[in-house]
């Protein structure tokens, strides 16, 4: 079988292929939850899911170009399932990382979306600074025993494995002494506990390990080399980022158009000319934004990289607490109101203090200028004086 | 619109940036802001002879034939090399003017010349309010039998001091017509005005009495105006684009070469986020323009508005980063001898020049009006 997939694919083989089984399964739309899980079952079991993958774990060995042709194929049924190579965090992770037994153990699951993950990243102590994290993992015969904290893990109730970087070695430099983990999240020495954010919901938590256990076989690379593997994890994540903002939450349509427009009508104010000149500068930079993103898609196909895609986020935050700074200019004093009976000031307030959501969480802006200002335009980076000394010996707050 | 086939535009855009990089140095554009006539007579006609002063003009006349796409490209060239020329006057807005009026005599008459280069022409659109809007014209034109005779004043008429043929805006009756005056005419008297960018040149215009000859139909002409500040404005956008590259990466590279308390100022965060937030600017400046040149060649239905957007963003993006940039360098870029300067002065006067920021607003969020009822 893996010798048949590793025949060269035409791409116009390739796309008769995967038209006939559309035409031969694809019945949809998914009209449940059931139905979308034998879907996507299916998917995998044909090896559509995750075609850049090697045949060994249920891929095709295609290239790029080939999986956007099967992605193309797909979308313009409007199936869904494939494209798992580029999207799913868990199982790409795993298959950079993991060891053949977790493998085997995981990947399926992970790609049926049978498995609950969730990160155990940050903490109190290691926010922009990921590679000061202090939780431990220590060996003991076949396995680790990790005790410390996480914070911002968001699903961490429902979770069956947290992701987790920990300290193995402590007699080493920062970056080199941390180890990557699938850690088994239903067991004792895991606890969860709901954080209220400022916007008074909790969709994250925070996670406290004391003695907890980790299989050794659970163990994502080498020993001490998880800032490599965490690397590769988290460009997985900043890929599936970007879009994740979310808009106003009373529910309340401010009607059809421009929102902010729809809004200054409403409030009876779109003929005042300064309120104008504000909602032009909020529209124009989400416009921008999106041709910026639209042009580096185009820079990606003609196989040039593009400086664009690190500018998105950074973007994205300015958009945010623009937007929500006009819908307060345009409510005025109203914008001091809440609850039902103020869905707009609800908005403008809720979206205020969600602004933060994205301009500090997945690196705030600072951290991302430093990005951009090192890795696209080449600036050099600032002395780190805790680069290259044993992290034991690393001043903390 | 028209567009040329891709190979050609890249051609060209080649042809064009060796011009630039060999007769449009930083010295270069210091001897030439400091002459009378504000342009190198040498460079102009090289730039004819490429193509680049006909580009939009139809073949049939001369020209190039090419649309929005080659002259945003042209004019992000001309933007970072700051040329000193007449392009976007005589080769955009008056060609791009005498072609929306379709006036076949008078093209017959002024394209050819106007595409080789042998003749600069221009349009007096403004009185000294300044606004390019039809209640900003103050000049009144008066029919004497068959022929025409103007009255009033026209402002920031660019290259006015240089030009062979004006193209005037001028009410009459209850409508806006434009007119072709020989700038030489008895009762024409053209006033030089100062600029604060040296690069360009701005006339006041005075016409008493002085003979004109009507282009194309009357009352036509507000939205021929309108059709060839389009283009004017889409040549600006890419000048604004093309310059804010420019001046980001001489600031880059200063930034990393400039040394103060041992290391490179690049590396200090308060450089380097400016650096960052400029990168944003510079990149989405050069989105608005190239997406407004692309929606106006394509004729799409939002052209207008991708224009507008364009015209505001490239002019605020191109003064932030000329601005920010005086400030990252520090001293040295407070000395004329440094080109930061020369820069702000281009984006300062580009940002006014036909429509300042806010008025493109303030058409940005009607047009969105419009589309959404």
């Amino acid at each position: 079988m893996a010798d048949d997939a590793a025949l060269p694919v035409t791409d116009d083989s390739l796309r008769e292929e995967v038209r006939a089984w559309l035409a031969a399964n694809w019945t949809g739309p998914l009209q449940s939850e059931a139905e979308r899980k034998a879907w996507v079952a299916k998917v995998i079991e044909a090896r559509w899911a995750v075609p850049r993958w090697p045949t060994e774990w249920m891929g095709r060995g295609l290239s790029d170009a080939q999986a956007r042709v099967v992605e193309r194929e797909f979308a313009a049924v409007g199936a869904p399932g494939t494209g798992q190579d580029r999207t799913n965090l868990w199982a790409n992770t795993l298959l950079a990382g993991g060891t053949q037994a977790l493998k085997e153990k995981l990947i399926v699951p992970l790609l049926r979306g049978d498995v609950g993950m969730c990160l155990l990243y940050s903490e109190p102590g290691a926010g922009s600074d990921l590679a000061g994290v202090r939780t431990r993992a220590d060996r003991q015969g076949d396995h680790f025993v990790v005790n410390g904290q996480k914070v911002w893990t968001s699903y961490a109730a429902a979770a069956d494995y947290g992701m987790l970087i920990a300290r193995t070695d402590w007699d080493v430099p920062k970056h080199r002494g941390i180890s990557f983990f699938f850690l088994p999240m239903e067991q004792p020495g895991v606890e969860v506990r709901p954080l209220r954010q400022i916007t008074g919901e909790s969709q994250f938590n925070e996670v406290f390990f004391t003695d907890a256990v980790c299989p050794a076989e659970n163990l994502l690379g080498e020993l001490g080399q998880g800032w490599g593997v965490l690397q590769t994890a988290l460009a997985y994540e900043r890929s599936a980022m970007g879009e994740g903002a979310r808009g106003p939450r009373s529910g309340v349509s401010e009607g059809p158009g421009e929102p902010l427009i729809a809004l200054a009508r409403e409030a009876g104010v779109l003929s005042d000319p300064l309120i104008r000149q504000e909602i032009a500068r909020v529209i124009a930079l989400k416009k921008l934004n999106a041709l910026n993103t639209a042009r580096a898609k185009a820079d990606l196909k003609q196989g040039t990289t593009s400086a664009l895609m690190s500018l998105g986020k950074l973007a994205m935050s300015r958009i945010l607490h623009e937007e929500a700074r006009v819908r307060t200019l345009i409510l005025g004093a109203g914008s001091v109101l809440e609850g039902p009976d103020h869905p707009r000031a609800e908005d403008a307030n809720f979206l205020t203090l969600n602004a933060y959501f994205t301009s500090i969480g997945g690196g705030t802006d600072q951290i991302q200028r430093n990005i951009i200002g090192e890795r696209v335009l080449g600036l050099p980076k600032e002395p780190e004086v805790d680069r290259d000394i044993p992290f034991r010996e690393v001043r903390t707050s | 619109m028209v567009s040329l086939p891709i190979e050609e535009r890249l051609a060209f855009q080649g042809s064009m940036l060796r011009l630039l990089a060999e007769r449009s140095t930083e010295a270069d554009v210091r001897r030439v802001m400091e002459t009378d006539a504000g342009y190198d007579p040498d460079v102009w006609k090289a730039l004819a002879e490429i193509g680049a002063v006909g580009l939009l003009v139809d073949p049939e006349y001369g020209g190039a034939g090419a649309g929005p796409l080659e002259l945003e490209l042209v004019m992000e060239a001309v933007g970072a090399a700051l040329l000193c020329s007449p392009l976007l006057t005589s080769g955009v807005l008056a060609a791009g003017l005498l072609q929306a009026l379709g006036d076949a005599e008078a093209n017959a008459r002024l394209l050819p010349g106007i595409a080789d280069g042998s003749r600069i022409a221009t349009a007096a659109l403004t009185g000294s309010a300044g606004t390019w809007t039809p209640d900003g014209v103050a000049v009144r034109a008066r029919a004497d039998g068959e022929a025409w005779g103007l009255e009033g004043q026209a402002s920031f008429v660019t290259h006015g001091q240089i030009a062979d043929v004006l193209l005037v805006a001028a009410v009459e009756a209850d409508g806006i017509s434009v007119f072709e005056v020989d700038p030489t005419a008895g009762g024409v008297a053209v006033k030089p005005l100062p600029v604060f960018d040296h690069t360009l040149r701005l006339a006041q215009i005075s016409f008493e009495a002085a003979p004109a000859r009507l282009v194309g139909k009357q009352h036509a002409g507000w939205n021929a105006v309108e059709e060839a500040l389009g283009l004017a404005r889409v040549a600006l956008a890419g000048e604004q684009a093309g310059g804010g590259r420019r001046v980001l990466e001489f600031t880059v590279d200063y930034a990393k070469n400039r040394i103060q308390f041992g290391r490179s100022i690049g590396s200090y965060q308060a450089i380097k986020h400016m650096a960052a937030d400029l990168l944003v600017e510079s990149e989405s400046a050069t989105s608005a323009a190239r997406h407004a040149a692309a929606q106006l060649a394509a004729g799409a239905p939002d052209a207008k508005s991708a224009v507008e957007l364009a015209a505001f963003a490239c002019a605020d993006a191109f003064v932030k980063i000329c601005a920010d940039a005086i400030q990252m360098h520090g001293g040295i870029a407070f000395t004329w001898n440094h080109p930061a300067h020369l820069y702000l002065r281009r984006a300062r006067a580009d940002a006014q020049l036909f429509g300042a920021p806010a008025f493109h607003r303030e058409r940005y969020v009607a047009e969105l009006e419009a589309a959404h009822g």
